[in-house]
């Protein structure tokens, strides 16, 4: 037997904002890093411009070196800060890897410097978005299969784990619809016993990164004193402590005006490049920023459809039979769903649309039949943030995942093709529903 | 990073995350495993904060190493002097592991410096553990006397079911590393990575680092090993440390980077081979590029109509195509 299946597999969640990594069978993954590589390229550009010169081969070692010299997650957004020999690439870019070179080097460090395994001994867990292409699996799977050497890969789609890691929580059925908002990308994704329905997926351009840049806009405009550098990260910070959703913008509005002292906090920071302290309040942004998801057209003027509407669709352009259990499991999931309250206006602005159609499909009927009321139910639990990496440990931690996982062997025997299609999750997924049952 | 470094990365931050939360105390309970096959398991309950059982599993060793009750020689010892009172070794450990100590947080150091300074080193639990032998050889090495009954050839595991030879004389220790690897390609771009690094050796910056070499057949040092020990299909590489090297603050240093010197190979075996892929990706782009700009205007045009994947037969043919 192969002894890299009695070890815990790898799970690596790649979001656009942060990698989520881990071992399969824990609760919480070990570390949680901004995905972002800080690259020291200051040699490469001198090899490149005088290659011909007469010590190439200094300069050629000097290349290598620098090959090694970068950094990720926090740590390369400090050296990149202090330092302006290190530029900062994003290999992800709106849920999909956009620089592949810069994704080997983030997965490199990932498990060499973080995880600190021998990729080796692992299978290993990633995951996609659900509109990933066919071609970035392969690449995926290249990266994995000859760069490190794993023993096996499953690539995962991230709604259906994020079901999967509710189902460990509360008992429901295999089917449901995601929400996931991420930091780069924000999908509607519905997956029935298991499946995801492909050709009901809705995604809205509007994600974690857009509620910063709004918050970033609206404190611009008010002129608070941030130094302009730094302005993103300080928005960045005041979403995730201080926004929340409210039920009405008009009355928050009043009850911001009535009671500045409470509602209106105070961020503090340093000044980057003095050291000099400031401070700047942090007021209808604080409910502003999140409303982008429920009316669009504050922030953007090319999309103007609210989520609930969107997710509504999403389910009515699903196969008849399975929109009543859709309507009764919206599962949440990503870091930008974990806004105070998130889950009860979504419920209860979905519920008024649906309530208003049965309505309406009553009144013409005419009262001769009686439609059965639809259930409406969001479901929100305290692994959110990080509930598609959980899934991922829950799913890896089966016997079955090393079974449904593409070997070594079998990718030296077929090629990168085989990493195109994951195709037995839904055994696993029925496997887990019997576990928790 | 070039080096790995001693402290394990996860382990620290759980550590200091506690020290700064202590009365927050939640409940932890979490598995992780690290190069060399070195399984690590802690956990803490709500009711006591401040204390945390962490459990270590040890690679397989070979037959041909010594361990005493799961343990290499003088790992007990050398854990009791490594931390003191924070430390307590429980005995029998946890199922399936080595070893298990409970760690008491209310008895660390106050001021900030030290404390932190050895929350460092209790995440470096595993190269206290592992290195114990290691280190007890380089003691002597450094006071130039050899031990009276270690005068020959010392296997220590460093990978499961494999270990390295030590040699120790009173002036000098030879090490010597049988490199294994299981890919052909990693045995392949290894070996010349080990011809580079002794050649890199005997370049003038670094004459005072101990001297290396490397051989595809065992070295005479290793007469007297076990016949399956001598068999390394990436070569051997030798390394011979004198007292300098290992005086002082060096020795921490040098037990660390010589008991994880397999994985400081593997691991720049997978970096030049992540190199290798980048600089491949690059030059199929340009040659792409190339291909496209060979490209005539004309065949393209020609292509669009032609982008049919079937060929529509005249209905002539079709018949002539029937009869046939």
């Amino acid at each position: 037997m192969d002894p890299a299946t009695s070890r815990p597999a790898a799970v690596i969640d790649n979001g656009t904002g942060y990698t989520k990594m881990g071992f399969a069978g824990n609760v919480e993954p070990c570390f949680i890093l901004p995905t972002v590589v800080a690259v020291n390229d200051s040699f490469v550009n001198q090899t490149r411009s005088s290659s011909k010169g007469s010590n190439w081969l200094a300069q050629h070692s000097a290349g290598v070196m620098a090959d090694l010299d970068f950094f990720i997650g926090d740590e390369g957004l400090s050296r990149s800060k202090s330092n302006s020999t290190y530029t900062l690439t994003h290999p992800i870019r709106n849920g999909q890897v956009d620089n592949w070179d810069a994704m080997e080097r983030f997965w490199q460090q990932c498990i060499f410097n973080y995880l600190r395994c021998d990729p080796e001994d692992h299978y290993f867990l990633l995951t996609e978005s659900p509109l990933t292409p066919p071609e970035s699996r392969e690449y995926t799977g290249e990266i994995m299969f000859e760069t490190f050497n794993v023993p096996g890969l499953y690539i995962a789609v991230q709604p259906v784990l994020a079901l999967a890691a509710g189902y460990t929580t509360s008992k429901c059925e295999m089917t449901g619809v995601v929400v996931d908002i991420g930091d780069g990308a924000t999908h509607v994704v519905p997956v029935a016993d298991g499946y995801v329905i492909g050709s009901s997926i809705k995604s809205i351009p509007i994600a974690g990164k857009d509620v910063t840049l709004f918050i970033q806009q609206l404190m611009r405009e008010r002129g608070e004193h941030v130094p302009p550098e730094d302005s993103f990260e300080v928005a960045r910070k005041v979403k995730e402590t201080y926004c929340y959703t409210c039920s009405d913008i008009v009355k928050e509005y009043n009850k911001h005006d009535k009671e500045p002292a409470k509602y209106i906090k105070q961020y503090r920071g340093i000044k980057p490049k003095t050291g000099a302290p400031y401070s700047c309040d942090v007021g209808y942004e604080r409910f502003l920023g999140p409303e982008v998801f429920f009316n669009p057209e504050i922030y953007s003027n090319d999309f103007a459809m609210p989520l609930p509407a969107v997710i509504d669709k999403c389910i009515q352009s699903a196969p008849i039979d399975t929109r009543r259990a859709l309507y009764k499991n919206i599962v949440l999931s990503g870091a930008s769903t974990m806004f105070k309250d998130f889950n009860r206006r979504l419920q209860r602005d979905l519920k008024k649309i649906v309530d208003a159609r049965v309505l309406a499909s009553d009144a013409r009927l005419g009262g001769e039949l009686k439609s059965q009321p639809v259930e409406v139910n969001v479901v929100s639990h305290p692994i959110q943030r990080y509930a598609v990496w959980f899934g991922g440990s829950v799913l890896a931690s089966t016997p079955e995942f090393f079974a449904a996982c593409h070997t070594k062997a079998e990718y030296e025997e077929y090629g990168a093709s085989i990493c195109r299609t994951n195709p037995v999750f839904k055994d696993l997924l029925v496997e887990v529903v019997d576990r928790s049952s | 990073m070039i080096l790995l470094q001693s402290h394990s990365r996860y382990l620290l931050q759980i550590l200091s995350n506690r020290v700064q939360n202590v009365e927050k105390g939640v409940e932890l309970d979490s598995n992780w495993v690290e190069f060399g096959d070195i399984r690590y398991h802690i956990q803490a309950s709500m009711k006591n904060p401040h204390l945390l059982l962490l459990s270590v599993s040890l690679p397989t060793p070979p037959p041909e190493t010594v361990f005493f009750g799961g343990l290499p020689l003088g790992a007990i010892e050398a854990v009791k002097a490594a931390y003191g009172l924070v430390v307590q070794i429980l005995d029998p450990p946890r199922d399936g592991f080595n070893l298990t100590v409970k760690l008491n947080l209310t008895k660390l150091p106050p001021d900030e410096e030290n404390k932190n300074n050895l929350l460092v080193k209790i995440a470096s639990l595993r190269e206290v553990v592992m290195g114990a032998p290691l280190r007890v050889m380089l003691k002597h090495l450094a006071s130039r006397t050899v031990a009276p009954d270690i005068d020959r050839l010392v296997a220590l595991v460093h990978r499961p079911t494999e270990s390295f030879f030590l040699a120790p004389r009173a002036e000098k220790v030879t090490v010597v590393f049988p490199m294994r690897f299981k890919d052909s390609i990693d045995t392949a771009l290894a070996t010349s990575f080990l011809q580079e690094f002794v050649e890199a050796r005997r370049t003038a910056g670094l004459f005072n680092a101990p001297p290396c070499s490397w051989s595809p057949s065992p070295p005479l040092e290793l007469k007297g090993a076990p016949v399956e020990a001598l068999s390394a299909n990436a070569g051997f590489v030798s390394f011979v440390l004198f007292p300098r090297h290992v005086e002082g603050n060096k020795l921490d240093k040098t037990v660390w980077n010589l008991s994880t010197f397999h994985a400081y190979v593997n691991y720049h075996v997978k970096c030049s081979e992540g190199f290798m892929h980048t600089r491949m990706r690059r030059r199929v782009e340009s040659l792409i590029q190339a291909l496209d700009r060979a490209k005539p205007d004309k065949e393209k045009a020609k292509k669009t109509g032609q982008s049919r994947s079937f060929k529509r037969l005249s209905l002539k043919e079709a018949r002539s195509g029937l009869k046939s």
